[in-house]
């Protein structure tokens, strides 16, 4: 049995499908697009039923891909039940789709869902709803799962004698027309083709194309009802479907206060206000962003040391890694129980010191989405983010860019443009990280102890200024966009659910790692043959291929005032920034011996070049799962790549032919 | 007049959506249909986009999106100063409260009075003079 569970966004349809399917679940892409697809299973009496989420949509036209996605899924999957997640705070919009889903299906089960926030606003005849319509309704408060046994059970054994809404007369007569013409054709969902054939959807009207005397027959059709009610034909469809809805919906609810000032409107005043708004965003930003280092640091030098050990003044003491190593070494090769250790184990050590700043990340994103500040900040900044391309909400994932590219790169999601995600992901790798700023944090320090300050802000201006500009560019050229609009709902503010946050957290945590996670122990696999062939060299050395590799680079790094060790440092620095520092140790010895082997300017060019070169194998892993597109991940290597080249030639060479930092 | 010329608080009614393709139909299914109430709730810094109420809920819309929807401009009857005359263009509400106000000679086009605000606000229609709660002059829209 196959279940689908439609509805708007922001209905609490994830919360639904959690609650239907519990661990049982996989999240993926609908095909070919970015879009995310959840399936699960449920078992009712010993009945398996894989259940579909499809995307949150307001209707279902051909105009958008999410609706698109959802409704070719009923026509083409055609689920044994659909079940309609409807937010009753909020019902006479909710019903609108009911009434699009009706055209395509009989077997539809409402969930009245949000029904606690209902209850305030208005008194709802379930029953009388039930009658109407001829399908089950169940109220449901799915985050305290109130409902969702009913829920389940009506799947099962409800009954089904839907009671179909009608068109005014003149109007049904002539969908009636071409309907009986596509039955003769032997197309199931006749009625709901002849509508769509009558309101000129694009997708419908391209299947019958080869239908002249249809499609003829459905402009007239068109033309009629048109010139009857005055109006172009989608308006008045979907006026029909509205005066549905907006009937139903005073049929069965009763207002119980009207007007007055809800707690929403209160926090809007302020949060939303036109000089308060930004400050106030930017000041939660930095709280939270305080909150995420504040809480990860400890856990990464934990899990880092754990591993890695740590260099001290008098040598080196052993993590796990290192034990390990010399553990195996006693039984193995030494080569393989090098690959193993300084492989395979220091690529999975790389992952699980990522986890924390990750998954803190998540947990931010996770109460912005469900308390509905998200939209806020979509609201507040979307006359900027405009410029570069981006909707409001794509400010989100830059500004997580400052923690760290991987849930940055999927905070895209909640783009809901195609083009948009895609000119974010490419636009993410730019914002230096937390391990790029790590970085620049160390060799400021050594290159430029008078003005580290200065010198560190030029690098955040600049990227931010490369961003925007970047932004501008791709926006009016390669990704440039349909113009799909942007008409968001502000959802009211609710306060997260405990268990909502951390399934949020988990489901996007658990993705990275699992995913991403194989790709980083292969890619850390690749980089250890690298660094260890050919046999008998030491480790990352100069004669090992990384080293071969840099010499072979090392005068084309000349122009840019690159050493070979640095590029040494760049090359294992793809594997994860903050290791460009301990290879820099490792190749020079000391702090001091890195101080003089190059000059201040050629740190600064070295430091532009970290700021924006190939961004980490974590962030391209999950860029490549984001997208999946390995010419999507060439391309962001490559711009990475460049600007990096550009920026450290055009430093190294003003700055040379000025004299500065020589 | 077009959407996007009403100011933060002002409301209006919804005479035709322009347009074509993506954002005709997104508007459309938002509701934003003719004879629909929206009001203008507030702007944003840099006063574009806009946050609109329309049945109940709250949408953001671009100045672009907005200026595809022609509107009338039109009063709630609770803001209207006493001692004005004003005609009803719109009841908002169900046939319980519909058939409520008719009762009182409150219906489309019929022309009502002020004559005191608050509270309770009382008015002068046809039929004679009545007090109306705010719960009510909320959902009475004049011009
Ligand atoms: N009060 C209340 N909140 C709910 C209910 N169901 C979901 N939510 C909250 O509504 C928000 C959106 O839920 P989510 O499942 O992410 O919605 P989706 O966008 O439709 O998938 C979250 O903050 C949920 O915690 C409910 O029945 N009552």
């Amino acid at each position: 049995m196959l279940v689908a569970i439609a509805g708007n966004p922001n209905t609490g349809k994830s919360t639904i499908f959690n609650e239907l399917t519990g661990a049982h679940q996989h999240i993926g892409n609908w095909p070919g697009v970015t879009v995310e697809k959840k399936e699960g299973e449920m078992s009712f009496e010993g009945e398996r039923i894989r259940v579909v989420d499809l995307p949150g949509t307001y209707s279902l036209t051909a105009y958008s891909l999410e609706e698109r996605i959802a409704r070719n899924f009923i026509i083409e999957e055609k689920p044994d039940v659909i079940i309609d997640v409807i937010d009753s705070s909020n019902l006479e919009r909710n019903l609108y789709l009911l009434t699009e889903l009706m055209e395509l299906s009989d077997r539809i089960v409402v969930a009245l869902n949000m029904f606690d926030e209902a209850k305030r606003k208005y008194k709802i005849d379930v029953n009388k709803m039930s009658q109407l319509l001829g399908i089950p309704v169940i109220p449901t408060v799915a985050t305290r799962g109130f409902g969702i046994s009913d829920l389940q059970k009506v799947i099962v054994k409800g009954e089904f004698k839907i009671k179909k809404f009608e068109y005014p007369s003149d109007v049904e007569e002539r969908i009636k027309k071409i309907e009986n013409e596509i039955e003769e054709m032997g197309l199931k969902n006749a009625r709901w083709h002849a509508i769509k054939l009558i309101e000129n959807d694009v997708d419908v009207i391209s299947k019958f194309r080869n239908e002249k005397k249809i499609l003829h027959l459905a402009e007239h059709m068109r033309h009629e009802i048109e010139d009857i009610y005055g109006g172009d034909i989608e308006t008045l469809m979907t006026s029909f479907r509205y005066s549905f809805a907006h009937g139903l919906f005073h049929e069965v609810a009763e207002r119980i206060n009207v007007g007055g000032v809800t707690i929403t409107d209160m926090i809007d005043y302020v949060v939303a206000h036109k000089i308060f708004g930004i400050p106030i965003f930017l000041a939660v930003m930095y709280l939270a962003f305080n909150f995420v280092f504040l809480v990860a640091a400890p856990f990464q030098d934990i899990i880092d040391f754990a591993f890695n050990g740590k260099d001290v003044a008098g040598g080196h003491i052993n993590g796990l890694i290192d034990i390990s190593y010399m553990w195996m070494s006693s039984f193995l090769p030494q080569w393989a129980s090098s690959l193993i250790n300084y492989g395979i184990l220091r690529g999975l050590a790389a992952v699980l010191t990522f986890t924390p700043i990750i998954m803190l990340l998540f947990l931010v994103l996770s109460i912005l989405e469900d308390s509905g500040y998200l939209a806020r900040v979509a609201f507040l900044m979307d006359r900027i983010t405009r410029k570069m391309g981006l909707e409001g909400r794509g400010i989100i994932p830059l500004m997580l860019g400052f923690g760290c590219n991987v849930p940055a790169v999927m905070a895209t999601r909640a783009l809901k443009n195609e083009k948009e995600r895609k000119l974010s992901m490419a636009l993410n790798p730019l914002v230096p990280c937390g391990a790029r700023i790590q970085v620049f944090a160390f060799i400021t320090s050594i290159f430029f102890t008078n003005n580290q300050a200065l010198v560190l802000w030029s690098l955040l201006i600049l990227s931010m200024i490369v961003v925007f500009v970047m932004g501008f560019i791709y926006s009016r050229t390669i990704f440039k966009g349909e113009g799909e609009p942007f008409v968001m709902e502000l959802p009211p503010y609710r306060v997260p659910t405990l268990k909502g946050i951390t399934v949020h957290m988990w489901e996007k945590s658990e993705g990275f790692l699992r995913k991403a996670g194989t790709i980083i122990v292969g890619a850390a696999t690749i980089i250890w043959f690298l660094a260890a062939l050919p046999w008998g060299v030491k480790y990352g050395s100069p004669q090992s291929y990384i080293g071969q590799i840099a010499f072979l680079i090392a005068p084309a790094g000349k122009y840019l005032g690159l050493t070979p060790q640095a590029i040494i440092a760049l090359i294992f620095g793809f594997f994860a920034k903050e290791v460009v520092i301990d290879v820099l140790f490792v190749l020079y010895g000391t702090k001091g011996a890195i101080a003089i082997a190059m000059t201040p300017l050629q740190a600064y060019s070295f430091l532009l070049f970290i700021l924006f070169y190939t961004p980490c194998v974590a962030t391209l892993a999950t860029i490549y799962e984001e997208a999946k597109s390995l010419k999507f991940v060439t391309f962001v290597v490559l711009e990475g790549l460049l600007l990096a080249i550009v920026f450290s030639f055009a430093a190294y060479t003003i700055g040379l032919a000025l004299g500065v930092g020589t | 007049m077009k959407l996007s010329d009403l100011k933060a608080g002002e409301t209006g009614v919804v005479k035709n959506v322009l347009g074509s393709g993506a954002i005709h139909t997104r508007l459309l299914s938002m509701g934003i249909l003719p004879g629909a109430v929206i009001r203008v709730v507030r702007t944003s810094p840099l006063g574009d986009p806009v946050i609109y109420e329309i049945r109940g809920f709250f949408i953001s819309l671009r100045k672009k999106e907005a200026e595809y929807v022609e509107v009338d401009k039109i009063v709630p009857l609770h803001l209207v100063p006493p001692g004005s005359d004003v005609h009803v263009v719109l009841v908002d509400g169900g046939v319980g409260f519909i058939r409520n106000l008719n009762s009182m000679g409150i219906s489309i086009g019929k022309k009502i009075k002020v004559v005191e605000r608050c509270c309770p606000m009382r008015i002068r229609t046809d039929l004679g003079e009545f007090t109306i709660g705010m719960g009510m002059a909320y959902r009475i829209y004049v011009r």
